[in-house]
């Protein structure tokens, strides 16, 4: 291996290109500056939840768990694309995906590590996590989502840097994916099982709720990488293929639909004369004509908006079809997040309704500063590490070098 | 896994055999032939529930400590069977120490005894005049601003026990054209929040009661969601007492930022008192005892009367009954 360029760093096998920070345009460190202030924010926030205790946050009793929750949800489930598309590369041969593998893991280790730090920073003391360690329960579904989030975490970065490292070639690129493949799932499942392993809530108790959260951890995963794929076209050097896209585009529009199918049809049993129960249906009502409508009706109207802007074939190869789409489908997400969380507890166990949960000012803060610090890392890491997968690389042998010539 | 094991439990033939032979009035032939038909049904079964229940038991090991339960659970059944049984509702505590995780000693209450405690709250009698929610807030050192109490009592529509009928914040009690429900930590045989705790920092102790490890809950809430019965409470704001109102026999500022609940007031029951609730009581609507005592009152009451518990269907097995 010869000299580096100046400015790069060798450090554990990859090339930190910390040139690239002095080289960086203002409109770079202008968009940095105000991550570091919502990330300040958010520390503020975390300070005040510290020090005050429960009293600065919305959630109570009757709602338990809040936005950190929802967050939970939709962190886990947005984490998915990533390990989907390079796991579709190497175990599908989808090569049309193979420009986007590293970009793709980068950020569902990014986005699987703000999952967590939902969890750590909701805890009013975060030093006892340790006994999530020291003595697990093995029948609290919270044990196995949290660790399977470490260990999809750890999976994530390591599948990065086996990308782009090139370490073990090939042989070892697709024996990560077989690892990494069977951890998502093992991920979105144990995170369903949080909820519908509860018989104290009825509209969480279905084992329908494994395939829905499956399909909508695909579907916006698939969705976000869309729509960061196009922005790193605009703002970095990355470039892809108008193919790679419509092929995104095609899956998307497949897996919104499966997912909308499946929550209908949860729907259904709840009220279908035959099946329905009033324990279900007066919680469901809330949220389909009651008060909650406003936050369970957006999942399908822009679901189905979603499904139809990519299912014309005339128009589905628009950037700004694909981008309205899966903007709209990351949305609808988020609120089906919510509503989910909200239909454990809108009519409590004693069946007495309770008043609608909004996060407080410190909880907004305190998702936003974690946030914030994902985006931070993430356009770190995409300025300084080597993203650009080698142009007529070979999948099956993730190139070596950028920055070094081997 | 209490499902794969059930076929070799129930083993029964009778559907086998029934529509055989109320169709054809003593055909010999037939009678003949089904035991032979149900026996190898049988066996059948037997191989299918067992290899079940070895692949489950190989494969899921928390759900190994469902064995044991599903298993005392059949026999106790067998038992209550069994005719001149002695009291008929000792199947009611056989299911002693199932989810007994070994936590540290409840360090302000004495150790506890051969006791299985029980509660029996007397719907016909009860009022709803909360004064067992007062006594309990200030016997178990309740922030008072905190927001909750031990015991919700239930105003309920009569000709219903639909809880979404109910109302928790009824103005004030003793309306003849409705009944009262008060529902508080059931302390269940199989508790679905000790299941549910990440870190066991509650369990149930020898004697039945539920307890919760103050120093080490991490404060994730997950217990709140499992129960059914709404009986567990976050402190999400600082308990306080006033000075003089604190009782120095219970703990205060560890409560802060955990969670907390109904413990059938285990610093007085461990020490040959009732809990403060069954004394508030002005119309004598709550009995309190041992279970595992036949002439106990709870034990009297449960072989007399005609008590129900709390969504029972939901498997929890609460030790709080209703009698009407």
């Amino acid at each position: 291996m010869s000299t580096p360029r100046p400015g790069v760093k060798r450090f554990i096998g990859l090339d930190w290109d910390f040139g690239a920070l002095r080289h960086a345009s203002p409109a770079y460190w202008r968009w940095m500056s105000v991550l570091s202030v919502f990330f300040a924010l958010g520390l503020a926030a975390w300070y005040l939840l510290l020090t005050q205790g429960g009293e600065v946050l919305n959630m109570r009793d009757s709602s338990p768990w809040g936005l950190w929750f929802t967050n939970y949800m939709y962190y886990v489930g947005l984490a998915a694309g990533g390990l989907i598309v390079y796991a579709s590369v190497h175990l599908f041969g989808a090569t049309q995906f193979a420009p986007l593998s590293r970009l793709a893991v980068l950020l569902a280790g990014v986005i699987v590590m703000l999952a967590l730090l939902g969890i750590i920073t909701d805890m009013e003391r975060p030093w006892r996590a340790i006994n999530m360690v020291l003595s697990p329960n093995p029948s609290a579904p919270f044990v196995y989502t949290g660790s399977a989030a470490g260990l999809y975490m750890v999976l994530c970065f390591a599948d990065l840097w086996v990308l782009i490292t090139g370490k073990g070639g090939h042989k070892l690129a697709h024996t990560m994916t077989l690892i990494a493949l069977p951890a998502a799932i093992y991920m979105h499942t144990t995170t369903a099982f949080v909820l519908s392993m509860n018989k104290s809530r009825e509209l969480w108790h279905t084992a329908m709720m494994v395939p829905i959260f499956l399909t909508s951890a695909t579907a916006s995963g698939v969705a976000l990488l869309l729509i960061v794929a196009y922005i790193m076209q605009k703002v970095t050097d990355l470039e892809f293929k108008p193919s790679m896209f419509r092929s995104l585009a095609t899956l998307l529009a497949t897996v919104i639909i499966i997912d909308q199918f499946l929550l209908l049809v949860e729907v259904l049993a709840v009220f279908w004369p035959t099946s329905a129960m009033p324990g279900h249906t007066l919680r469901l009502e809330q949220f389909v004509t009651g008060r909650l409508a406003w936050a369970f009706l957006p999942v399908f109207i822009l679901g189905m908006t979603a499904f139809a802007l990519l299912a014309k074939r005339t128009t589905r190869h628009l950037p700004a079809v694909q981008i309205t789409a899966s903007a709209l489908y990351v949305v609808a997400v988020f609120f089906k997040r919510y509503s989910l969380m909200a239909m454990g507890f809108s009519v409590d166990t004693l069946g007495q309704s309770q008043p609608v949960y909004f996060p407080s000012t410190v909880e907004v803060f305190l998702a936003l500063g974690i946030l914030a610090l994902g985006m931070l890392l993430f356009s770190l890491a995409v300025k300084v590490l080597p993203m650009k997968v080698p142009e007529h690389a070979d999948p099956h042998e993730p190139a070596t070098e950028l920055g070094v010539s081997a | 896994m209490a499902h794969d094991t059930r076929p070799t439990q129930d083993e029964n033939p009778r559907p086998a055999q029934e529509p055989a032979c109320d169709s054809s009035h003593g055909c010999a032939s037939c009678a003949a032939d089904e035991p032979q038909r149900t026996l190898s049904r049988r066996h059948f079964l037997k191989g299918v529930g067992v290899t079940a229940g070895l692949v489950a038991a190989g494969t899921v090991p928390a759900f190994l400590t469902a064995a044991p339960r599903a298993a005392s659970g059949s026999e106790s059944t067998d038992a209550a069977e069994i005719p001149g049984h002695e009291t008929g509702i000792e199947h009611l505590t056989e299911h002693s120490g199932e989810v007994n995780y070994p936590g540290k000693p409840v360090w302000y209450a004495d150790e506890p005894g051969d006791e299985k405690w029980a509660m029996v709250i007397d719907v016909k009698a009860c009022v709803g005049c909360r004064k067992c929610v007062y006594a309990c807030v200030r016997e178990n050192n309740i922030g008072r601003e905190s927001g909750f109490t031990y015991i919700q009592v239930l105003e309920m529509e009569l000709g219903s026990n639909e809880l979404e009928l109910g109302n928790v914040d009824y103005e004030e009690g003793g309306r003849p054209d409705k009944w009262y429900l008060p529902v508080q930590c059931m302390h269940c045989a199989k508790p679905s929040c000790v299941y549910g705790c990440p870190v066991v920092a509650t369990w149930r102790e020898p004697d039945g009661i539920v307890v919760i490890d103050y120093d080490k809950c991490i404060a994730c809430r997950n217990c709140m969601i499992t129960c059914p019965y709404d009986a567990r409470h976050f402190n999400w704001v600082e308990p306080e007492v006033p000075k003089n109102e604190v009782n120095p026999k219970v703990p205060l500022h560890e409560k802060a930022g955990v969670v907390e609940k109904c413990t059938f007031c285990v610093q007085r029951t461990r020490n040959g008192m009732s809990t403060v609730c069954t004394e508030a009581c002005p119309v004598g609507a709550r009995t309190f005892g041992d279970l595992n005592d036949p002439d106990s009152a709870v034990s009297h009451i449960l072989r007399t009367r005609r008590a129900f518990r709390l969504k029972e269907e939901l498997g929890n097995e609460p030790a709080i009954w209703y009698v009407g």
